[in-house]
């Protein structure tokens, strides 16, 4: 990149960050419509987070929902150390998280009254697809490796922002996608191999 | 390294794993705007969920200080404060005789700390880790490392991400060699975490950290980069 380019970029990037300033302490001072564009310019990146996360559209909404209220609720305690994006994206995983932990038990508790029943199982010796072996081994990883794998390669997050979101520092979150890595191709590896050659 | 076989893999895990439709963004909106006019004046949400980053935060600010000191003082203060830390750890770990002579590197100013310094460092640093990492591999076979052995690697990871900070300018290949080593560091420090978890578990943390160490050829790598490094 060229010493212009690079300069243009920086001004850019200032004047974005000045906007999105701009807008939070709007919002701090009760402006709606404020957070409405701050929503906008965060939407989507945080439902995809909270979708991969939860894999349910209506959870997914929910989380996503909870955070921006928070985020709203919380507004004077942004200082502004970091972008409002990565302070959003540090309440959206601890929201889905928590809701997710607070789910399992729920669905824990729900398939073991399932499994006291004597129900046909749909095909109880049937090969499981590749999208059945691909949501085990995902949902086999520990969460704080689940949830780096699916920040850095499934939303192209990087170990910056995974770092500020989780609050660890990047070296950790490239150990922890290491070890998700490694989990999951122990796991996927034979069986993955017709399919990726 | 694996990951490149691993890419085709992410890829099919990527299109199939929980993949997003379109964001519902009117519907959520909707949804917020009412709990938003509903808690106006009530102030900040009580409830259960801990905000984890923050607590982390708390936690690993010690970690962090010698990094946000590098950012404000620049990479001559933090190439010093990794000699000063390796002659602290060189001091515990250095067999009787041996070592270097910490008086030579306390006695360089910030200011006139060169490239050349911190190549000394650097190689002070590869000659401890190199030290570490064959005690932990002698060890791995066994299925467990001393915790002291893990106490050291903290240490080491401190001057590693010292270094890394302070050698931006510096030869690409030692600080791909020092990226590598953070994360083997982290591993080994990790496996001495692993307190909560069950004995298996342990093990196979300590396997993932030999895997890294071999996958990456980090040990040969850091022989080879010894001479080298002398001979600058």
């Amino acid at each position: 990149m060229s010493d212009s380019t690079e300069e243009t970029v920086k001004a850019i990037n200032q004047a974005l960050l000045l906007t999105e300033l701009e807008l939070v302490e709007r919002a701090k001072a009760g402006d709606q419509r404020a957070f409405r564009s701050l929503y906008e310019m965060n939407v989507d990146r945080i439902y995809r987070l909270t979708y991969r996360m939860a894999g349910e559209e209506e959870l997914a909404m929910d989380f996503a929902q909870e955070a921006f209220v928070r985020a709203w609720n919380r507004l004077d305690q942004f200082r502004g150390d970091a972008a409002f994006s990565t302070w959003l994206h540090s309440i959206t995983v601890s929201v889905a998280l928590n809701g997710l932990r607070k789910v399992d038990r729920h669905r824990k508790r729900e398939r073991s009254l399932e499994d006291a029943a004597p129900v046909a199982a749909s095909n109880p010796v049937a090969e499981p697809g590749v999208r059945e072996r691909i949501e085990e081994a995902v949902e086999g990883l520990p969460e704080i490796y689940r949830t780096v794998f699916l920040m850095h390669d499934l939303e192209g997050f990087s170990h910056g922002e995974i770092a500020e979101a989780l609050g660890v520092a990047e070296g950790t979150s490239k150990a922890r996608l290491s070890r998700a890595r490694s989990r999951l191709r122990e796991t996927l590896g034979p069986a993955m191999q017709e399919y990726v050659g | 390294m694996t990951d490149e076989r691993m890419d085709p893999m992410i890829d099919l895990v990527r299109e199939t794993y929980h993949v997003p439709g379109e964001t519902p963004q009117e519907a959520m909106w909707t949804a917020i705007e009412a709990q938003m006019s509903s808690d106006v004046g009530a102030g900040v949400v009580g409830g259960d969920v801990v905000d984890l980053a923050s607590e982390r935060r708390r936690r690993n600010a010690g970690r962090h200080v010698f990094r946000a000191a590098d950012r404000s003082m620049g990479w001559a203060v933090a190439a010093a404060a990794v000699m000063v830390l390796g002659i602290g750890i060189g001091r515990m770990t250095a067999p009787p005789g041996g070592g270097v002579e910490p008086e030579v590197a306390v006695a360089t100013t910030f200011d006139g700390m060169s490239q050349g310094a911190l190549t000394l460092a650097a190689q002070e640093h590869f000659g401890r880790t190199e030290s570490l990492l064959t005690m932990v591999r002698a060890d791995g076979r066994s299925g467990s490392i001393d915790p002291a052995t893990a106490e050291w690697a903290t240490g080491l990871l401190s001057e590693t991400r010292l270094l890394l900070d302070a050698d931006r300018a510096g030869d690409p290949a030692v600080a791909e060699l020092l990226l590598d080593l953070e994360l083997v560091l982290i591993q080994i420090v990790g496996v001495a975490e692993t307190g909560s978890m069950d004995e298996a578990q342990a093990r196979t943390e300590l396997e993932i950290a030999l895997r890294t160490l071999d996958d990456g050829e980090v040990l040969p790598r850091i022989q080879a980069a010894l001479p080298g490094l002398s001979g600058a």
